[in-house]
């Protein structure tokens, strides 16, 4: 186990190494172009222009620059490890705008998991025991309704009658857990439940499925046989074999979710990394599009990792040795 | 004896209600009661959008005027901070007294109020010193001043910029209260270009320590007026490694102001500033429609965003509403520019055409109607020309319609169309149209093809993400935009003339002079243009004549003339709105005015209830 996870490390730095050149790429493809002409004012002299492309370090070739990043990365920089560079926005430190934004994410990321993961559980397994009820049917309308309603408008809609109409939570704005745990609470509820809503769709039909294609098997026949209740061929056998493809995909929706959770971040200005990233991306500050995308593809590789540690916990025929 | 006294009391009571009434229409606030105290709170749009993160020697953000002027920073000179032609006017700020230029009208002569003061941490009084630093701060290219160019008129300034010298000889400081400032030329508005924050006096025990990091002062600006970043009395200034920025700036999302204990209002003119709210928050919000919900629920009191259609319909239909709705004139012409070098609109005639084709109100509709803007007839908006040019329609047509029929009659003079007025060359076949990709453009654009159409011409339509470092770069040779606006920098009308239509400003990259109106056949290599280039119009020994003129209505008629020019002959745009800044407020304003140099709310003299 210990050489996979060696193995999986290293090829996790190759991936993050070349999302990061992929990313530098791209923006030296932008149509749009020389970010000098942003920070030189309305009418720049050619010799200022000149003087911010040098500032920027733009006026290095971009493999260079690329160079330079990956090991003021490696070594950190003057405002920290790992080194991120400054916003060319902000004149704030990238690792200090991810620092302040990535709690706000992921915390969002985390209260919505524990609800879709718990909800998508719970309904996919009812749907499935209490196949072609009235029960099921009803999970599946929940399932159809969560998949096809758009998170914006949910989101706008949630505001509207919760917090406009019946003042029963927060509004939108974050507060910070340390600040005010009630106000956290009351903030986050929504966006929470929001976010949580097509994933627990997706996850209830992906359970169902799977647990309904598991109690056919010949081993749940067996389990049944030997007099076992209901109960545990379900939570025994039938769930534990059911879980593995929940798990992988558990694990790659969180991470894609760091820097994508975009929509419910903006309806509900919690101002996460997602929307750095997209504001970012918009005003072509490269360093803070580099540090959340670094983040990203970091937050992908770790989960990917832990996704296959967990099969082997999950699902006693996978081994890595 | 009582009688004598009640009359008076009852008298002035009923003058005090008439006046508080007149004060409350004036200011266009919706509640009567004016108290001191309490926040404002502004929802910003999506991110500050700073172009230099909020250091005043580069930023040029119009609402970072509005923050330093109103609040934070105060210089030489300011404004009064109101609507209209009074808000233009140049009012004594730290100097005792606007001065009058003498030598020619080269030299200029200030003098410093007693008791003005830095704000905490700095604590000392505001000396001419700190505006000598303040103008040598901004010279040294490092720096970064995005609109440095407005000074090289200080004599001496453009050799310490090269580094030739180790101080401006323009500015002299003989003692801490006097500063003479010399020009190489008499320079009509050089009083409105020391209004800018970037010559505001600046601390150079604070500033110093970001030498060459261009932005970097933005989370330690030191105050002078009246309010300053909460958390700056906690700033530790004993040495540049100790300093960490300050609490209530976080640079990305947050700025708040409290009051700044050192400000005396004995020093500054209620006229120009009242500072009513004990503290102002600056809060960036990534959801339009939420501000305008916290606006209407009174959790935020005004904004910097551009609301919908559906929000301004709420507030421009609603009669409970329409109070909170402000449209002032923002100083800003909305066109659509041609080049003079690109077929076909290299032939003035066409050029004519497009002005009469273009239907202007559908144009303005697509902005949101008569609140967003007036009809523009013309380039440099009435309100900055005292309206000299009300009674000048060159093209106008019922209901700024357009009008085919004189289009044509206009086309069938050029090179390029038929005997009908329309265009059959090839020249006016897929010409090239850059755009924007943003909403706005997308329903100007078939408005634009539409007018031209009827004089047979086509685009080719390319949409860019950002369309200005695409127009602004000469070698593109772009022939026809619907991307282009302008606005002031200051209140006089030279800012709509030297970096629009001045041939000597048309630079490489970055170049605002879109038309190319100037351009010599000795530039031409260099910018890498493309097309006609012999025998472009100049308007620049206009320019220079007119710059030179004291601020005035002589000064103002000359830039009126050189607009009715520009307009009628040279024509290189399609001007089609003067726009306005549309602002909504909360109920809980009890008073509002608009600041007409800053183009914002003129938050010097807000009120909320507290």
């Amino acid at each position: 186990m210990a050489l996979y996870i060696a193995r999986r490390l290293l090829w996790a730095g190759v991936v993050v190494l070349i999302v990061l050149l992929l990313t530098y790429a791209v923006f030296y493809l932008l149509p749009a172009g020389d970010p000098a002409l942003r920070f030189a004012g309305k009418s720049p002299t050619p010799e200022s222009l000149a003087l911010v492309r040098e500032r920027l370090g733009l006026d290095q070739p971009w493999y260079e620059q690329y160079g330079k990043f990956v090991k003021s990365f490696v070594a950190g920089d003057e405002w920290g490890w790992p080194g991120l560079g400054i916003s060319y926005n902000t004149q704030v430190p990238v690792l200090e705008q991810v620092k302040d934004r990535a709690p706000r994410t992921l915390l969002l990321i985390l209260g919505a998991a524990i609800i879709w993961i718990v909800l998508g559980v719970a309904i996919g397994v009812l749907s499935a025991i209490r196949r072609r009820t009235l029960a099921d049917r009803a999970a599946m309308g929940f399932v159809l309704i969560g998949i096809s309603t758009p998170v914006f408008w949910l989101g706008l809609m949630a505001l509207y009658i919760f917090w406009n109409q019946l003042g029963w939570t927060g509004g939108t704005g974050y507060v910070p857990i340390s600040e005010d745990p009630g106000g956290f609470f009351s903030h986050m509820i929504l966006p929470w439940t929001v976010l949580a809503m097509l994933f627990a769709a997706i996850y209830a039909r992906m359970t169902r499925n799977t647990l309904l294609e598991t109690l056919g098997e010949d081993y749940i026949r067996t389990a049944r046989a030997k007099g076992l209740s209901e109960r545990k061929v379900i939570t025994h056998h039938a769930l534990r074999a059911s879980l593995a493809p929940i798990v992988t995909m558990f694990g790659m929706d969180i991470a894609l979710l760091v820097g994508g959770a975009i929509i419910t971040e903006s309806v509900f200005n919690i101002q996460g990394l997602g929307w750095l990233a997209i504001d970012s991306a918009v005003s072509q500050d490269l360093p803070t599009v580099v540090g959340v995308v670094l983040l990203g593809a970091v937050a992908v590789v770790i989960m990917n990792l832990i996704v296959d540690i967990a099969y082997a916990f999950i699902d006693p025929r996978v081994r890595y040795e | 004896m009582k009688r004598r006294v009640a009359f008076p009391v009852v008298a002035l009571v009923a003058i005090a209600a008439v006046a508080s009434l007149l004060v409350s229409a004036a200011s266009g606030g919706p509640e009567k009661k004016i108290a001191k105290g309490g926040t404002y709170t502004v929802g910003w749009e999506s991110s500050f959008g700073w172009t230099d993160s909020f250091d005043p020697t580069g930023e040029y953000l119009a609402n970072a005027f509005a923050i330093n002027t109103n609040l934070l920073l105060r210089g030489l000179i300011g404004y009064n901070h109101v609507g209209g032609p009074a808000g233009a006017k140049i009012v004594p700020d730290l100097a005792t007294k606007v001065p009058k230029p003498t030598n020619g009208g080269k030299r200029y002569t200030f003098t410093l109020k007693n008791g003005v003061r830095w704000g905490p941490p700095v604590n000392r009084a505001i000396t001419s010193a700190d505006f000598r630093y303040a103008v040598e701060r901004l010279a040294r290219p490092k720096n970064g001043a995005q609109y440095g160019f407005y000074y090289p008129v200080i004599k001496g300034f453009d050799k310490y910029a090269a580094g030739k010298a180790k101080s401006i000889s323009g500015i002299k400081t003989p003692n801490p209260k006097t500063i003479i400032i010399d020009l190489t030329t008499p320079t009509g508005d050089f009083l409105m270009r020391l209004g800018m924050p970037a010559v505001y006096p600046m601390p150079q025990e604070v500033a110093k320590c970001f030498e060459g990091k261009p932005g970097a002062y933005g989370r330690y600006v030191i105050a002078s007026g009246p309010y300053m970043i909460e958390g700056s009395d906690d700033l530790d200034i004993s040495s540049c490694g100790a300093m960490k920025p300050i609490s209530g700036y976080d640079g990305q999302t947050r700025l708040n102001l409290v009051r700044n204990p050192n400000y005396r209002a004995s020093t500054d003119s209620a006229k120009a500033r009242e500072s009513n709210p004990d503290r102002f928050e600056f809060i960036v919000n990534s959801n339009i429609d939420d501000i305008y919900n916290k606006i209407g629920r009174g959790e935020y009191d005004d904004s910097y965003a551009t609301a919908s259609p559906k929000v301004f319909r709420e507030y421009t239909v609603n009669a409970s509403k329409r109070k909170y709705l402000h449209s002032n004139s923002a100083d800003g012409t909305y066109y659509i520019t041609m080049n003079l070098t690109q077929p076909p609109f290299d032939d003035v005639h066409v050029r004519k055409a497009m002005n009469w084709a273009l239907d202007r109100e559908a144009m303005r509709r697509a902005w949101g109607g008569p609140v967003s803007g007036v009809v523009a007839e013309h380039i440099i908006p009435n309100s900055m020309l005292a309206n000299r040019l009300k009674n000048f329609h060159p093209f106008r047509t019922p209901g700024n319609r357009g009008s085919v029929t004189k289009a044509r009659a206009e086309m069938r003079k050029s090179k390029y169309a038929n005997s009908g007025g329309v265009c059959t060359a090839k020249e006016c076949k897929n010409v090239l149209l850059v755009t924007d990709v943003r909403a706005v453009d997308k329903l100007t654009l078939p408005i634009v093809q539409a007018g031209a159409a009827k004089l047979g011409i086509t685009f080719t339509v390319r949409s860019v993400n950002g369309a200005y470092p695409v127009i602004q770069t000469t070698s593109k040779n772009v022939p026809i935009s619907n991307r282009a606006r302008w606005f002031k920098d200051f209140a006089d009308a030279s800012t709509f003339i030297g970096p629009l239509f001045d041939g000597r400003s048309i630079i490489p990259s970055g170049n605002t002079n879109y038309s190319l109106v100037g351009l010599k056949p000795g530039q031409v290599d260099a910018l890498g243009v493309k097309g006609t280039t012999k025998g472009i119009p100049s308007i620049d020994a206009m320019n220079d004549r007119c710059q030179k003129l004291a601020l005035g209505a002589r000064r103002t008629s000359c830039f009126a003339g050189i607009d009715k020019v520009l307009t009628s002959k040279i024509v290189p745009w399609v001007p089609y709105m003067w726009a306005n800044t549309v602002t909504i407020i909360s109920p809980n304003v009890t008073k509002w005015n608009f600041d007409q140099n800053a183009g914002f709310t003129a938050l010097a003299h807000v009120a909320v209830k507290s």
